[in-house]
């Protein structure tokens, strides 16, 4: 029977607790030395042929008969009133089938908002009009022949300039709000009483997504149903988005994502252009197409919050003694702020600790979460200053780590931890990297004029997942079996990850199954965010595999007239006293039928804290008088419970790196104050790493111990854990390589220069 | 994009016809193609030049220097070890230019006019002054890709790389039109924005880059091409050099150094060159020259760093034909 149970889960950092409905009992985790068919074994990605070939179907490759495509009409102005459209000359243009703005459109809430086409537009690529046409081509013609009569209005696009007195306040409460706070000890008083203390000021800029595949819909209403076809990482969101919009009922809603193309957070829901979309089907009766471009992707589909951050942290007998942290973020356009100051908070056991985090708001495009959303840029500082501190009282940097890194318990909440190996993690990443190499003032390097160094930092992270999360196992009469789930796979190899977890439990080869999900007519399924994905899902789809094995068990022992107990199911075949029946055979006796079993997501332990931990190691070249960085090696080590596919899981962390690799040297949008217009909304100047980039190697390590106390499988996330520490690890190498310390990620050849302009001046 | 008429003539004398009545010429298309995306180009027809014979390749009749095709494809250049022994510096220049894609497609001609990178310049929203607007927004914007020399009301730079390698080769072109043939020193078809010309190239409406040619005496020299980018591939340069000499009994003759990514056009200093004219390429000789080379840079808010880059690279590159 369902009960309602009450649950409370991390996610993305912050505590969420609510009611969610389960079912049945939770099972035990599998007893220490069970051996595993599939989970722990690398696999294939169970779709990957489908990948390769071209024959996965993306949202970007819909198209449907009839099928009209929309372009959006975006402000050029970062600020300005609409007063006035005329679309009569883009009505005329032949193939137009319709135009929608805030005179014609239906209201459709959208985030607080009464409509998705506001009057006062408040960032360059706001949503002002949108056109439906036969064609693409023809819908951005059509675009041009829109006038638009705005009245501009004073904007500020700029962080520091939006926090200083002169700037236009955009909200009426002022453009700064207190969004997070944390104190414990006495900071000011520890820092008096340091031996060392470090003050120092660092910056992130804004990192743009640049998901592959751009957001976009195709809405398709067949006057009584409405289909959408959308690049999300969360169907339900999308769905729930829709019904909150169009005022529709869930019934008649369905939204799928049978493959997509990385979303790193930004596609958490519906989107203007789902809403666009459909507004359009629902009126024209045709199916709609709406894609974002790529500069549409890079000026208003969201990015990472560039950050300011002050820190003083003091040092007094080799440990660290008190931390202040200040953090200010620019959210654009967004409504509000990911917290940089969570790693300060929760990473080291340190007594005395005051943080702030704020949310600034500018004329610029809102933030959308984006991998480990804070974490990020706040892990940047945390652990920058760590070894700025270190250098500064004369220590090793991991020694001085290794002395707050040991708790068993969350310092924030006081709870403990349902499991941590952080210092197993140091242990590993070391041996791997060779720390014993590392010299204060670095080494030589290749060249005369090139110093390598050697540097590392901590990450930390949820991703314990948590209810609702159900999952649905269908066996069909010849023993091929169809895992059916709300989730979706955003490339993570999500679809792989659940097919071993179900073969595994049921007892067939992973050959038998199928994964059907990325769809909202299927179970609840939670949004693949926070990392949550496979320590939610996993969970279920494992109890669901345990339900159907039970009654296959039932209905083998009918067939065979054997006592159930004396039965087992093993490799696609019922076991009966050293005797193999194949499952298929066994069901074939029975008319048609099919096995269901069903699973549910079952609460965490609420009195443990469930993190993930893990550390990255960096060993790069530097130039000394061009100041281009090479990174050469990345050691990463992670601490997220029992690996399920470490070949999925390797290529996870690798990704990563990789994306990590881009904050910290190339990756940086550019925004004109003057006109608050994105100068590089493309790939040409918006730098992600090229595979010339990528360091020569990447080692990556697991603890791969079960957390005995998160689940009934031990597992934990993985998304978001290898991006958090990599940029720090690098500046910390560089550091330790050059003497100069870069305090604005991305270390571009301009900021490396300048730190070496002054490191030299110093030595 | 803007609908447009499109011929593919197999004739030059067609082309120059039809050049002549205002087509704009097509060659590779990497950077036109943009251009017209972005809404920056519109034109109302294209002559697509890859049909026309004779353009294409490159031949080296010894004591006669070297000529190339205006068609050729760059990757046939980088690709071709015949011509990296000629001149070496050409093949370095292009193994960091774009990417083997755009390599494969765009053109030795089409390189040469290409359009510059002014992230203001390509924003089809922004006027600037080079598109007829009142002023740059460069000089006081988001400036950290942009000139600290030779600039006037614009502050573009020079995007090619292959340039600075065929000017230290002396490169000169043939321009044709349907009126006849020109020729000019390669270095002469750059030209700074300024006053009322509002434009990078002096290439006259109607005229085509037929080919490129190498005088066989700057076929003597050694040399090398380097380049700083903001990441290790597909990056234009922040700064790059092609710096060439011959090298006699340990001193340096014939210099030729040229800077690319500093100024509106490639950046030649001849009193530098002249300065380390007999010398033996030492550390001061270079400081000297690099000195020389940059005297008069103004660095913009968030472009100060090319200086540096720049000593460093004329540095190296000089004391690389040295060593």
């Amino acid at each position: 029977m369902p009960r309602v149970v009450k649950s409370r889960e991390e996610f993305e950092g912050e505590i969420f607790e609510s009611l969610v409905l389960v079912e049945g009992k939770d099972l035990p985790l599998p007893a220490a030395g069970t051996e595993f068919s599939e989970i722990g074994r690398s696999r294939r990605r169970v779709d990957g042929v489908q990948r390769v070939t071209g024959r996965a179907r993306y949202t970007q490759d819909v198209y449907l008969p009839g099928m009209l495509y929309v372009r959006v009409l975006r402000s050029p102005y970062p600020r300005a009133r609409v007063r006035r459209i005329d679309t009569k000359k883009a009505e005329k243009l032949p193939g137009v089938r319709g135009v929608l703005h805030r005179f014609n459109a239906p209201k459709a809430a959208f985030r607080g908002e009464e409509t998705i086409f506001r009057e006062e537009v408040r960032f360059v690529g706001d949503e002002v009009a949108a056109v439906a046409a036969d064609d693409e081509q023809t819908a951005v013609e059509a675009l041009r022949l829109i006038e638009v009569d705005y009245e501009l209005l004073p904007h500020v696009v700029d962080l520091e300039e939006a926090i200083g007195d002169m700037a236009p306040r955009l909200d009426t409460d002022g453009n700064v709000a207190e969004a997070a706070t944390h104190k414990r000890g006495d900071a000011k008083r520890a820092l008096k009483e340091a031996d060392f203390v470090v003050d120092a000021t660092y910056r992130t800029s804004t990192q743009v997504h640049n998901s592959l595949e751009t957001h976009g819909a195709v809405a398709a209403w067949d006057g009584e149903q409405l289909t959408v076809y959308e690049s999300t990482q969360h169907t339900f969101g999308v769905r729930q988005g829709l019904r909150t919009a169009l005022k529709l009922p869930f019934s008649k809603i369905r939204v799928l994502c049978d493959y997509m193309g990385g979303g790193f957070g930004s596609k958490g829901g519906a989107g203007k252009y789902s809403i666009i979309a459909s507004l359009f089907s629902m009126q024209l009766g045709r199916p709609v197409r709406c894609v974002l471009t790529r500069e549409e992707e890079n000026i208003a589909a969201g990015n990472r919050s560039a950050t300011l951050q002050q820190f003083r942290i003091g040092g007094k007998a080799g440990r660290i003694t008190a931390i202040e942290h200040t953090s200010w973020a620019n959210v654009g356009q967004g409504r509000w702020v990911a917290n940089p100051t969570g790693p300060t908070n929760t990473l080291y056991d340190i007594a005395n600790l005051s943080s702030k985090s704020y949310k600034v708001v500018t004329n610029a495009g809102s933030l959308a979460a984006f991998r480990a959303p804070g974490y990020v840029e706040g892990t940047f500082a945390l652990e920058s200053a760590v070894d700025e501190l270190a250098e500064k009282m004369g220590v090793d940097p991991l020694t001085l780590r290794r002395k707050h890194a040991g708790s068993p318990k969350d310092p924030m909440s006081g709870k403990k931890y349902s499991d941590k190996h952080l210092l197993e993690c140091y242990r590993i990443g070391a041996a791997e990297i060779g720390w014993q190499r590392r010299r204060s003032g670095g080494i030589r390097g290749s060249a005369p004029h090139r110093r390598r160094g050697i540097g590392m930092a901590t990450q930390i992270w949820g991703g314990g997942g948590g209810p609702p999360a159900y999952a649905t196992v269908h066996v069909n009469p010849d023993g091929t079996v169809v895992l059916t789930a709300g989730t979706q796979d955003i490339g993570t190899g999500t679809r792989t990850v659940l097919a071993q977890i179900c073969a595994d439990e049921l007892g067939v080869d992973l050959d038998a199954m199928q994964v059907r999900i990325g769809d909202t007519d299927h179970p609840y399924g939670p949004i693949s965010a926070g990392s949550v994905t496979t320590a939610s899902m996993g969970p279920a789809v494992r109890i669901a595999a345990r339900d159907a094995k039970e009654q296959l068990l039932g209905a083998a022992a009918g067939v065979l007239e054997t006592p159930k107990a004396e039965l087992r199911l093993e490799g696609g075949a019922i076991v009966s006293k050293g005797a193999r029946t194949p499952l298929g055979e066994i069901l074939s006796k029975v008319e048609n039928n099919t096995v269901i079993g069903r699973g549910a997501r079952h609460p965490n332990d609420p009195d443990l804290s469930q993190r993930t931990f893990g550390a990255h190691f960096a060993e790069v070249e530097v130039d000394v008088h061009t100041g281009e960085i090479t990174v050469e090696h990345i050691v990463a080590v992670h601490d997220i419970g029992r690996i399920v596919n470490p070949t999925t899981a390797r290529s996870q962390v690798e990704g990563g790196v990789l994306q990590a690799l881009g904050f910290a040297l190339s990756e940086e949008r550019f925004l004109d104050r003057a006109t608050g217009r994105v100068m590089n909304a493309n790939l040409e100047n918006y730098k992600v790493p090229t595979v010339k980039d990528v360091p020569a190697k990447i080692t990556v390590k697991f603890v791969d111990r079960p957390d005995r106390k998160a689940n009934n499988l031990g597992i934990k996330g993985l998304g978001e854990p290898p991006i958090i520490p990599t940029a720090a690890a690098i500046a910390n190498a560089v550091a330790n390589a050059t003497g100069a310390r870069v305090r604005h990620a991305p270390l571009t050849r301009a900021r490396v220069l300048e730190a070496l302009a002054v490191a030299g001046a110093r030595s | 994009m803007n609908a447009f008429s499109y011929a593919r003539p197999r004739a030059l004398a067609e082309a120059l016809r039809m050049l002549r009545n205002g087509a704009v010429a097509l060659a590779g298309g990497t950077d036109l193609v943009g251009l017209m995306k972005d809404g920056l180009a519109r034109p109302q027809s294209l002559v697509d030049l890859t049909g026309i014979e004779g353009l294409r390749g490159w031949s080296h009749a010894k004591g006669r220097g070297l000529r190339i095709g205006a068609l050729t494809p760059l990757v046939e250049l980088e690709t071709s070890d015949a011509l990296a022994k000629t001149m070496p510096i050409v093949r370095e220049s292009l193994r960091d230019a774009a990417t083997v894609q755009l390599r494969t497609m765009g053109t030795v001609g089409g390189n040469l006019l290409q359009r510059n990178r002014c992230w203001y310049f390509r924003d089809e929203g922004t006027v600037c002054w080079l598109k007829g607007g009142s002023r740059c927004f460069a000089i006081d914007g988001e400036n950290r890709y942009h000139a600290i020399i030779g600039a006037n009301e614009c502050v573009i730079v020079s995007p090619s790389d292959l340039v600075p390698a065929l000017l230290a080769y002396d490169a000169e072109i043939a321009l044709t039109s349907s009126r006849g043939t020109r020729r000019m020193k390669l270095a002469d078809l750059f030209i700074a924005p300024h006053g009322k010309e509002r434009r990078e190239h002096s290439l006259r409406p109607g005229e085509l880059i037929t080919e490129v040619r190498v005088p066989e005496a700057a076929l003597a020299r050694r040399g090398t091409y380097l380049k700083a980018m903001d990441r290790k591939a597909w990056s234009f340069a922040l700064v790059s050099v092609a710096a060439a000499a011959r090298i006699e009994r340990g001193v340096a003759r014939d210099v030729r150094v040229i800077m690319g990514g500093l100024a509106p056009v490639p950046w030649r200093v001849i009193a530098a060159e002249k300065a380390l004219e007999g010398t033996t390429l030492d550390d001061a000789s270079c400081a000297d020259a690099a000195d020389r080379l940059l005297a008069g840079a103004t660095p913009l808010r968030d472009n100060g760093y090319k200086v540096t880059l720049a000593r460093e690279l004329v540095r190296r590159a000089l004391r690389s034909l040295v060593a």
